[in-house]
Parts: structure tokens; C-alpha cells; sequence
């Protein structure tokens, strides 16, 4: 289709699905408001000011102030710095070595042998870990390797692994079978030259649809670590351990405190939610059908209402 | 006798799976920082104390064999001692464990109506706004956060209207739980035919069922609503339209073909909730087994988290291996 | 003298902040309306009903001091002798202890007695004789002899639990030195006179045992009675354990053949609510009488409440920070005088305590007696912190760590109201939160540069306290202070049995300790008990916990 193609369909499947076009302005405006933070934020988000604690939100303060009286509006602007940069570079993470496992369980298990029993036992180790509450393995982590940005960022990595591992196995399983395949390997082209050139290319698809959910999980997944004390440190911005600290202060009325990072985190997750599914109805070929239906549907509609404007 | 080869098969991948989950939270857990043995005695215990205890406790020794003990415990029913409750761990969960099955159980129940009732019926009308709706709606579910979402809940239909009870537990505290046979409430009051205990437990069920049920019937929708759709596109759901059977009944015969990738779903789900619901019992004070593994973790307690890794896993392929069993037995293909 | 301290005995361990860590991030929310189906207060005038964050885990005081274990003792037991209670001129309708120094009464000291009838100290302070009451029955029928005293004493010698920081302060070093001189006669007998004789038959970590009993149940497998005693009580106290069921409740009934007064309380439930906002709920709903250990922003909240009282009253408490003396750039005595001009304590006690709380101004808790609070210089000074840090040759600022514990709630708060403080300083200060079996881990290993404590010593003796925490054989002397000259002067007061001078020995540390700054000193934190209104007879002992027999019924 070519590059500048792609992007008119891009923009046109957004006209077309609304949502989409909310997702990534979603994940736009989080990706900025991390960026530019600092421009854009009226207080500092780790100055405590003990005059102004517990404020309701008012003019001076948009979100209000939390019990040690830091601005809330700040606070949950500076967030998105904190947790798209773990849940981004955890996604990451697990994905660059789930996807390259995966690739090659799924390209040498066939058969038996040596490296096929080593496919085998990498399976059953990873069985072992998806069998691990998840929630109480990442906690474990944290508490073991220390609480930091670092380790909850493998934290998560090591929770989503198994993930990429699985789909990255069965795509690659199905297209090892492919005759294009069978051709390169009859052809004595190296293994992984078939991996990189031919396989990894048409299997990935699901992946990156994957990817965009998952930043999302993984930004739910820092938020609940923070809430329980295992996330971040105080007093890192970041919304989950915002929530946390405010969560005491509903019981006298002050709603705030956790409302707002709540909301920012939801609002968020939700757009890379949206963000996934678009990537996902790209990569099929029969929802890309379907856009394609839907878009040339608009354009005949539009097209019809200028005709009847000119007076035809 | 089919059934019973198939779940000696089964066990036999069942036992290794089990020492490995074992082995290796046993391994992770020991790697958290803090001396059991100086928590135990508190601070004033004397240096002497504290190396008596970690020998008594076989700290002192090589890891490899710390396990052995361990296993060797754990077959005797030894679970260990929790030093937060100084209580054996195999009486703590025993008791708490309930209390999170009956949440998740109920929670799933909820899960499993919406989620298939909204995925049928938005995959009747793939275009319809039923449909969008829907769709938006498994997104949002899945974009809350859980614990956050409660708070809304309590602070909507506790704090502001006062329908819900105060989120403190199983039960109004003035109330007298019943003797424990099942550790269900519901169940046990009923059981005991104490009435005012039964309504209670129910009115404290309401809002972390809702929570939990409402978030996690996103991932029931969505394969509902795939498989739904693929049936009913399928030969067959297309034949019996045509041959004028209404509507209902294609539907429920379409269901009925889709419900194993459904059910797996449902029983992964399953597992996964109960380590899952932690956060949602931590806010309503629950007294589940999530939230004391969750604690032991925070506080160096590791036999908690041991066991209760253990209950959730066991639990998890006892899941699995019933709704294998239940394919096995109901399609004929499979045992061929 | 104390030789080894070994540990202290006081009311905050790690059971303290076990307890918060139960209390987790989110343990409910109310509005400050009580439940709907809460009202069953069965309030009969003799049943007090107290929400615990925890049952006693054990009752044994040798191996236990968790928050349940102590607020039964002092009802369980009796001890040989008890300070004389005033009321509080702070607090209306509160009784305390009356540690202060009365050079009019014997020994200083205004004390009764309890098991002890007649007591007297030798002129050179070596040894002390107790005539015991005649006729004191234990719980379990045994008449009290001195044998009970003799094996009450023997034990903590035997056991190496509590018992032998409590032989270590009094410089015993034998059993020996506790000698029965008739049935119902004993005597302590010590190397050096030693002004904490009288004070730590008081300390409520001696009671004492009934012998009998303990040798009957314990057999000549657990001759000490170590199994009995953790699950019974076998002593002369106004109450005897009816039901203890750990994690749930435990259950005490007044004795009718106690020795002293029939207590108006006659049963005693307390059940362990281990969330502060659930235990909140219970009294507002009148479910308890009395709810332990609120949180200060909670206890504002019962402010207007009309069926509520909120009881606070000066304590023993102290939570301050210590400074790393061993780690640079604390072993700088300046860089920790500018540390301690940075902290702003008029915040802290504003925004975190709710007021409920006073500025830490000396080494000590300020109730005791000879505790100093002029020395006090550290009032929130900005430009006097900067310009200590340049004298230290820390213009430019420094690098560190507050740690704290992540099972105290208000910890995270200050530590958050401390460090915006430090940066305008030059100190950047990362908050490094520890889970509770961490944090205790290590206060005790002294690793960390700054890290918070929180404490109570039960002795109200300046030198008690002061040898504690700040003599460097101490193993409490967890800030790694060094001060050999302090050392002398704080031994040299215990030393002797003379108030004068031990007032002026004490004015010395004090001011020295001040001026060394070896800790970040922040408030004190006051004991407080919100009860329902019609609760009256709260007495607040220095140990910090509730005895049973005060209370009734207005």
C-alpha cells in the first residue's frame, strides 16, 4: 500500500471509528502531559505545605490538596511520567524476551530430541509461573529486589512474560507449517534468517495489539503495587499510591484525595485500551475489511450530500 | 474407568507442577529481606536467643535442605507458623480461605450473567448499539482499577444514599457468626437457620460482589460475544434459521456449542481471582486469604505466602482438571 | 548499675506496629455516622467492653509485650509496690501516676503498697526489705509468701527473656541476691545502692507469680511454668483470665477473693478489631466502651460527639528520629544541630497529630520526673541550619536516607512534611519505606543514617531512661552515640541514692545530650482513649496501658 497510504487509511479509519481516534488522544495527551509536566503544573508535586492540607478543590488548587497539603492537580499530571515509564518499558521488556522465546520454542519444538524437550521444560517453566497469583509474585519481587522504579518494572516483565511467550509459540507454530517456510528451509536458508526474515514479520501482528493492552495492565498492576505499599516511593507523583494516602482521608469527607488519580488512571488505561483495539482491527485482515467497507460507505455519503448541495 | 486413567494422567503432570510452583516460591520468598527468627522474639531478644531459634527453626542451613524440611512438613500437614498471628498456617487459611471462595464465587456468578447475557445478545446484533455498547463497556471494565472502583461504590451506596452496609468485614459486627461448616456465611447461616446472620452476610456481599463481578465480566463478554458470533454465522445456526426455528432456541443452541472456550475462560478466571480479589478484600476488610498472603509478604511472614500459593494452585488445577473431566465426559470427541 | 543492658523493657515493639500494618492503606470509610444494625451495646454497668487492635498473643510477660499482653497484666497481676495517683491537671476526670520527686516522703518517692505492706532501704541504699501483706490469695487459691517473690525473681535470672535487662538495671548479677528472710519477708541485695530499687517493683514487668501454682502446672518438665503462663495467669491481681481465644477475644472476670477492693468492673471482653476505622465504628455505634488506639485524624473526627469522649493525656511516648553517629556526615555534631533546626515540629503536630501531641524538647519524656526542657533550642530555624551546615563544611548541602515504617501511618506523613523541610536546607532526603519486620531489623542493626523510633521506657527515672538510650554499652543505643563523659555522669547518677544531686548530675546530661543532638527530635506523642461518656476512672500509668480496676460505670 505504501507508507503515505497507510497513514490516509490510518486517518480515515479514524474518521470512521470515532473511538479509535479517542484512544489515541487518550494516549496523546497522557504521553504530553508526562512530557511537559513541568511547564504545565501550577505547584510542585513533592512539596508538602502544611498550610494548605486537605483543601477541597477550589480555584487555587484544581483537585484540591492531600493531607500534607501537595497540590492533587499537579500530583496527578506529574503521574503519567512515572507510571507509563514502568508499564511502557516493563511491556517492553517482556515482550522483547517473551517474542524472541517464543519465536524459538515455537520454531524447534517440533519433533524430539534435545531441543525439543528444552521447548518442553520451558513451557512447564512457564506454566509454573502463569500458576503463581500473580498479584503476590509481583509483590514478592518488590519486597526481594527492593522497592524502586527498576524493580517494579520488572516486576512487571516478569509477571506478563508468559504472555508473549504463549502467542508469540502459537503463532509461530502455525506458520512454521507455511510452504513459503518449508521453501527457505529446503533452500538451506539458516534458521534464523527464516526466523527474522520470515516468520517473526507475519506472527507479530497479535503481538503489538497485545502491547497496547498490556501498557495498560501495567499501569494498573503499578497503581495496585503502590496501594498496598510495595509501588513506588514516597512521595513519587504516581497514581496508585495517590489513591492509597487518600484513601484514609474519605472517611472524614474528603473525597478528592482519591477520586481524581483514580479517574486520571482510569481515563488512561482505558485509552490504551481503545488504542489496542484499533491495532487489533488493523492486523486483521477481515476487520481491515471491514473498515475498508465502512470508510468507502462514508466516503459515498459525503460524496451523495455534495451532490445534493450543488443541486443535482 | 476412562475417568480414572485420565485423572491418574492428569495427576501425574498435576505433582511435579505442584513441587516446582512450591520450589520456586519457596526460593523467591526466602530471598525476602528479614530474620523470621528475630521477629519472632521481638526486640528484646538477646543474639543468644535469636541463634538458638534459628537453629531450632533450621535456618542455619543450606537452603536445599530448608526445602526438604518444608516438603517434609507439608506432607504431615505442616504448613508452618505465621509469626504476625502465631498461629499454624494451615488453621489461618483454612479459616480465611472460605471467606475469599465465597466472594469469588458469588463475584464470578454475577460475572457469568452479565458477561454472557451482554455478549449473546451483542452478538445477535453485531452492528447494533448494543452492541458498541457492550464494547465499550468490557473496555471500561477492564481499565478500572479495582480497589478504586469499591471506593466509588462505598462512597456512592454507603456513605452518601446509606443502603450498604459499613464495609468492615463478612458481617455486622453485633452479629454472632454461625458454627463453620462450610465457611460460606451464606451457606452456614442458612444451615444454622439463623436468619438475621443470613441477611446480614448477604447485605455485606452486595458491594465487593458488585465490584468484582462487574470488572471481570469484560473478559466473559468478549469471548462470549467472538464465539457467539462465529456460531452463529456457522452452517448450522444459518440452517436452522432458515428452517424457521425461532430465534431463542438458535440461540441457545448456538451457546450450547460455544460454551468450552467460554468455560475456559471462566475457570481461568476462576483461579485468577483468587489471589485477584486482594485489593477489593483489603478495602472491605474482608479477612481473606489474599489479604494475609498479601501481609505476610509486606512483613517477612513467608509460611503465609507459601501456603497460601499453595491453596490458590492447588485450587487452580483441581479447577482445570474438573472442567477437563467435564469435556471429557460430555464430548465424545475428546477421549479419542 | 546496669552493666548489660540487654534489651528494654517498654511498651512499643514490634507488635505496635504489626498491629498499624494490619490496619493497611484501606481499611474501610465511614462517614462519621454510625452503622444502621450496631446498637448492641450491652452496657450493664459492670461489663467493659474494649475494641483491641489484638488479643494478647502471649500472657507471659517474659517473652511477650504485645499490645493485649500489657493491657491485661495490670489487671491480672499484682505487684509489690505503686505509685500514689493524682488527678491530671491537664486532663479532667483523668488519674495518673505521681512519679515526680517528694523529698518530704520516704525515699523521694510517693508510693504505696500493694503486695508489699512495710518496705525499707538500708541508709546506704544496698538493700531494700519488703514485709509482705498477709492473707493475698492468688487466683488460684495460694496464700502470697516470699517464695513467690524469691521465684518470681529466680525465673528471670533462669529464662534470659525480659527478666534479665529487668536483673541488669538493678545490678543484680545472683539470684543469690535475693534472699527470703521470713514467710513472708524478702530482701534485695545489691553491690551499689541504686535508685531504681523502689521503682521497678512498680514497673509492670514484675509481677509476681504465684510459685505454687506455677511449679504444680509447669512439673519438673517446665519447672519455670513457660507453657502454663503464656495461655494462664497464676497471680494476685484483681482479675483472672476466663477465655482467651487468640485473634478473636479474651474474657476476664474480677475475683471476689481478691486482697484489695472489688473492682466495679466485674467482666472484661475484649475483642480484637484489627482496623482502626472498624474499631471507630464500634464506639460511635456503642458497641464498646472503649476504643484503643485510634488514629489522631479519628480522633478529631469524635470531637463534637456527644456520646464520645476523647481522654488525652501527657505520656511516656516519644517518637524522634535517630542520627546515625557512626555514618557520615552524622558523626558531625553540627551537621545533626542543623538537621534538628530543619524539622518543622509545629507542622507536624499540627497537620499529622491533630494536636494530640507535644514538641520533643529533651532526651526524655517530659513527664518524668527531673526531665529538663529548658535545654530545648531547636524551634524550625532555616538560616541558623544553613549556616551550621557551612561551619560543617556543608555548604552545599548533602545526600540521604529517612527511613521509616511502613506499618505506622503517621510515619510517612512527617517523614513527607520533614524532607520538603530539609530541601530548603540543602539536604535532599529520599523517604525509604520498610515493611514492619524490616524496619525493626533494622533500628536494631543501626544501618540506616536516619531512621524513625518510637518508644516508651516504663521506669520514670531520668537515669533509667537516659542510660537506655544513650550509654554506649546499651543495646538500645541505637543512634551510636558516644559520649564517654555523658556515660560516667548518667552511671555516676544511678549510682546514688541522693535527689539533690541526681538532679544536678541530670541537668548535665541533659544539657549535653541537647546540645549533641544525637537524635531528631520530634514530639510526644500523647497517650489518648476515646471511651464512651459515661467510662469514668481512666488512670494513666507510665507503661502506657489500661488496668481494668479503675474503670466503672458513671
Amino acid at each position: 500500500m505504501g507508507l503515505n497510504g497507510r497513514w490516509r487509511f490510518f486517518a480515515r479509519s479514524l474518521a470512521v471509528r470515532p473511538r479509535f481516534a479517542v484512544g489515541y488522544g487518550l494516549v496523546a495527551l497522557a504521553v504530553l502531559l508526562g512530557l511537559f509536566a513541568p511547564l504545565i503544573a501550577p505547584y510542585s508535586p513533592i512539596e508538602a505545605n502544611s498550610r494548605a492540607f486537605l483543601q477541597p478543590p477550589g480555584p487555587a488548587h484544581w483537585f484540591g490538596t492531600d493531607s500534607v497539603g501537595m497540590d492533587i492537580f499537579s500530583r496527578a499530571i506529574y503521574a503519567p511520567r512515572i507510571d507509563l515509564t514502568i508499564a511502557v518499558l516493563g511491556t517492553l521488556l517482556s515482550a522483547c524476551v517473551g517474542t524472541t522465546l517464543g519465536a524459538l520454542v515455537g520454531f524447534y519444538s517440533a519433533g524430539r530430541g534435545p531441543r525439543a524437550w528444552l521447548c518442553n521444560s520451558v513451557m512447564r517453566a512457564a506454566d509454573v509461573l502463569q500458576a503463581f497469583p500473580v498479584f503476590v509474585f509481583a509483590i514478592a519481587l518488590v519486597a526481594v529486589l527492593g522497592q524502586s522504579i527498576q524493580t517494579v518494572v520488572l516486576a512487571i516483565a516478569f509477571v506478563n512474560m508468559p504472555i508473549y511467550l504463549r502467542l508469540m509459540r502459537s503463532q509461530v507454530q502455525g506458520i512454521r507449517s507455511m510452504r513459503y517456510v518449508e521453501a527457505a528451509q529446503v533452500a538451506g536458508v539458516a534458521d534464523h534468517v527464516i526466523l527474522r526474515r520470515h516468520i517473526v514479520p507475519n506472527a507479530i501482528a497479535p503481538v503489538l495489539a497485545q502491547l497496547s493492552v498490556n501498557v495498560g495492565w501495567g499501569i494498573l498492576l503499578t497503581a495496585a503495587l503502590s496501594f498496598v505499599g510495595a509501588g513506588v516511593r514516597a512521595p513519587t507523583p504516581e497514581w496508585g499510591s495517590m489513591i492509597a494516602s487518600g484513601f484514609q482521608n474519605v472517611a472524614t469527607g474528603q473525597w478528592w484525595p482519591s477520586l481524581f488519580p483514580g479517574l486520571s488512571l482510569a481515563v488512561t488505561v482505558f485509552g490504551f485500551s481503545l488504542v489496542g483495539a484499533s491495532i487489533e482491527a488493523f492486523s486483521d485482515p477481515v476487520r481491515r475489511q471491514d473498515l475498508a467497507a465502512a470508510m468507502e460507505r462514508r466516503a459515498a455519503r459525503s460524496a451523495g450530500r455534495q451532490l445534493v448541495k450543488a443541486g443535482i | 474407568m476412562r475417568v480414572a486413567r485420565y485423572l491418574l494422567q492428569r495427576l501425574a503432570f498435576v505433582l511435579p507442577q505442584l513441587l516446582g510452583i512450591v520450589l520456586v516460591s519457596f526460593l523467591l520468598l526466602k530471598s525476602i529481606p528479614g530474620d523470621p527468627a528475630v521477629l519472632m522474639l521481638g526486640p528484646t531478644a538477646t543474639p543468644d536467643a535469636i541463634a538458638g531459634l534459628r537453629a531450632q527453626m533450621g535456618l542455619d542451613k543450606p537452603l536445599t535442605s530448608q526445602f526438604v524440611l518444608y516438603v517434609g512438613h507439608l506432607l504431615h500437614g505442616d504448613l508452618g507458623t505465621s509469626w504476625q498471628t502465631t498461629r499454624p498456617v494451615l488453621d489461618d487459611l483454612l479459616q480465611r480461605f472460605p471467606a475469599t471462595l465465597e466472594l469469588v464465587t458469588f463475584s464470578l456468578i454475577l460475572a457469568i450473567a452479565v458477561g454472557l447475557s451482554l455478549g449473546t445478545l451483542s452478538a445477535l446484533r453485531p452492528h447494533g448499539w448494543v452492541a458498541r455498547a457492550v464494547d465499550l463497556y468490557g473496555l471500561a471494565a477492564g481499565a478500572l482499577p479495582d480497589f478504586w472502583f469499591a471506593l466509588v461504590l462505598i462512597f456512592v451506596f454507603y456513605s452518601a444514599a446509606h443502603w450498604a452496609p459499613a464495609p468492615l468485614g463478612r458481617l455486622d459486627i453485633s452479629v454472632i457468626a454461625p458454627a463453620t461448616i462450610t465457611g460460606f456465611l451464606t451457606i452456614d447461616t442458612l444451615l444454622a437457620g439463623d436468619l438475621e446472620a443470613f441477611r446480614s452476610a448477604v447485605a455485606h456481599l452486595v458491594l465487593p460482589v458488585l465490584t468484582l463481578g462487574l470488572i471481570n465480566a469484560g473478559p466473559i463478554m468478549k469471548m462470549t460475544q467472538s464465539t457467539m458470533q462465529k456460531m452463529l454465522a456457522a452452517d448450522a445456526s444459518r440452517y436452522e434459521a432458515l428452517c424457521g426455528i425461532p430465534e431463542r432456541l438458535v440461540v441457545r443452541h448456538a451457546l450450547r456449542n460455544a460454551l468450552p472456550p467460554i468455560i475456559t475462560i471462566i475457570s481461568v478466571l476462576y483461579g485468577y481471582l483468587i489471589g485477584g480479589a486482594v485489593l477489593v478484600e483489603i478495602v472491605f476488610s474482608w479477612g481473606g486469604a489474599g489479604q494475609y498472603a498479601v501481609q505476610g509478604v509486606l512483613n517477612s511472614d513467608i509460611y503465609p505466602v507459601l501456603g497460601f500459593v499453595l491453596f490458590s494452585a492447588v485450587f487452580s488445577l483441581v479447577v482445570y482438571i474438573i472442567v477437563d473431566l467435564v469435556y471429557v465426559l460430555l464430548d465424545p470427541r475428546l477421549t479419542h | 548499675m546496669p552493666d548489660r543492658a540487654s534489651g528494654p523493657a517498654r511498651g512499643f515493639e514490634r507488635r505496635r506496629f504489626l498491629q498499624r500494618s494490619a490496619a493497611f492503606g484501606g481499611g474501610a470509610l465511614l462517614a462519621p455516622l454510625a452503622g444502621a444494625t450496631q446498637a448492641q451495646a450491652q452496657a450493664g454497668s459492670d461489663l467493659l467492653v474494649i475494641a483491641s487492635p489484638a488479643t494478647p498473643q502471649g500472657l507471659d510477660i517474659e517473652f511477650d509485650v504485645s499490645l493485649g499482653s500489657i493491657d491485661s497484666l495490670g489487671a491480672l497481676y499484682d505487684y509489690l509496690l505503686a505509685y500514689d495517683t493524682i488527678a491530671d491537671p491537664k486532663a479532667p476526670g483523668v488519674m495518673r501516676e505521681d512519679t515526680g520527686v517528694h523529698p518530704d516522703k520516704p525515699y523521694g518517692l510517693s508510693l504505696k503498697g500493694r503486695l508489699a505492706e512495710h518496705w525499707q532501704v538500708a541508709p546506704d541504699g544496698r538493700k531494700a526489705t519488703f514485709t509482705l501483706r498477709q492473707g493475698v490469695r492468688s487466683n488460684w487459691g495460694n496464700l502470697l509468701t516470699a517464695r513467690d517473690v524469691k521465684w518470681t525473681w529466680d525465673r528471670k535470672f533462669h529464662l534470659k527473656g525480659q527478666g534479665l535487662f529487668q536483673t541488669a538495671v538493678l545490678g543484680l548479677h545472683s539470684p543469690d541476691q535475693v534472699k527470703i528472710e521470713g514467710d513472708h519477708v524478702i530482701s534485695f541485695n545489691l553491690d551499689q545502692p541504686n535508685p531504681l530499687l523502689l521503682k521497678q517493683q512498680c514497673n509492670l514487668a514484675n509481677p509476681i507469680y504465684d510459685s505454687t501454682k506455677c511449679a504444680a502446672a509447669g512439673g519438673s518438665a517446665d519447672p519455670w511454668a513457660v507453657q502454663f503462663l503464656k495461655n494462664e495467669s497464676a497471680g494476685f491481681g484483681p482479675y483472672r483470665l476466663r477465655q482467651l481465644v487468640r485473634g478473636q477475644q479474651a474474657v476476664f472476670e474480677a475475683r471476689d477473693d481478691y486482697w484489695g477492693p472489688t473492682p466495679a468492673i466485674k467482666r472484661v471482653i475484649m475483642k480484637e478489631v484489627p482496623t482502626s476505622p472498624s474499631r471507630l465504628a464500634l464506639l460511635q455505634g456503642g458497641a464498646v466502651d472503649i476504643a484503643q488506639f485510634l488514629q489522631p485524624r479519628e480522633l478529631h473526627a469524635l470531637g463534637g460527639s456527644a456520646s464520645v469522649a476523647v481522654d488525652a493525656v501527657d505520656a511516656s511516648y516519644a517518637i524522634w528520629l535517630e542520627l546515625n553517629a557512626a555514618m557520615k556526615p552524622f558523626d558531625n555534631v553540627a551537621v545533626r544541630q542543623a538537621f534538628n533546626y530543619a524539622v518543622p515540629r509545629d507542622e507536624i503536630i499540627r497537620t499529622i497529630y491533630y494536636g494530640y501531641a507535644d514538641k520533643q524538647t529533651a532526651p526524655m519524656p517530659y513527664i518524668y520526673p527531673m526531665a529538663n526542657e529548658s535545654y530545648f533550642d531547636y524551634d524550625l530555624d532555616v538560616a541558623k541550619a544553613r549556616a551550621l551546615l557551612k561551619q560543617a563544611g556543608l555548604d552545599g548541602g548533602f545526600s540521604t536516607t529517612i527511613s521509616y515504617n511502613a506499618g505506622d501511618p503517621t510515619q510517612e506523613p512527617i517523614a513527607l512534611l520533614i524532607q520538603t523541610s530539609l530541601r530548603k536546607v540543602g539536604i535532599q532526603a529520599t523517604l525509604d519505606k520498610l515493611p514492619a519486620g524490616v524496619f525493626y531489623e533494622a533500628v536494631t542493626s543501626r544501618r540506616k543514617p536516619v531512621i524513625f523510633y518510637l518508644d516508651s521506657p516504663w521506669t520514670p527515672d531520668p537515669g533509667y531512661s537516659t542510660y537506655l538510650y544513650f550509654n554506649q554499652k546499651s543495646y538500645v543505643d541505637y543512634s551510636n552515640y558516644k559520649n564517654p563523659a555523658v556515660d560516667a555522669l548518667i552511671t555516676q547518677g544511678l549510682a546514688t541514692l541522693d535527689d539533690k544531686a541526681r538532679l544536678q548530675i541530670y541537668n548535665k546530661v541533659q544539657k549535653q545530650l541537647m546540645s549533641d543532638a544525637p537524635w531528631g527530635f520530634l514530639a510526644y506523642p500523647k497517650y489518648t482513649l476515646a471511651r464512651k461518656t459515661g467510662l469514668k476512672g481512666f488512670t494513666y500509668y507510665t507503661s502506657n496501658n489500661l488496668r481494668f480496676q479503675d474503670f466503672r460505670h458513671a
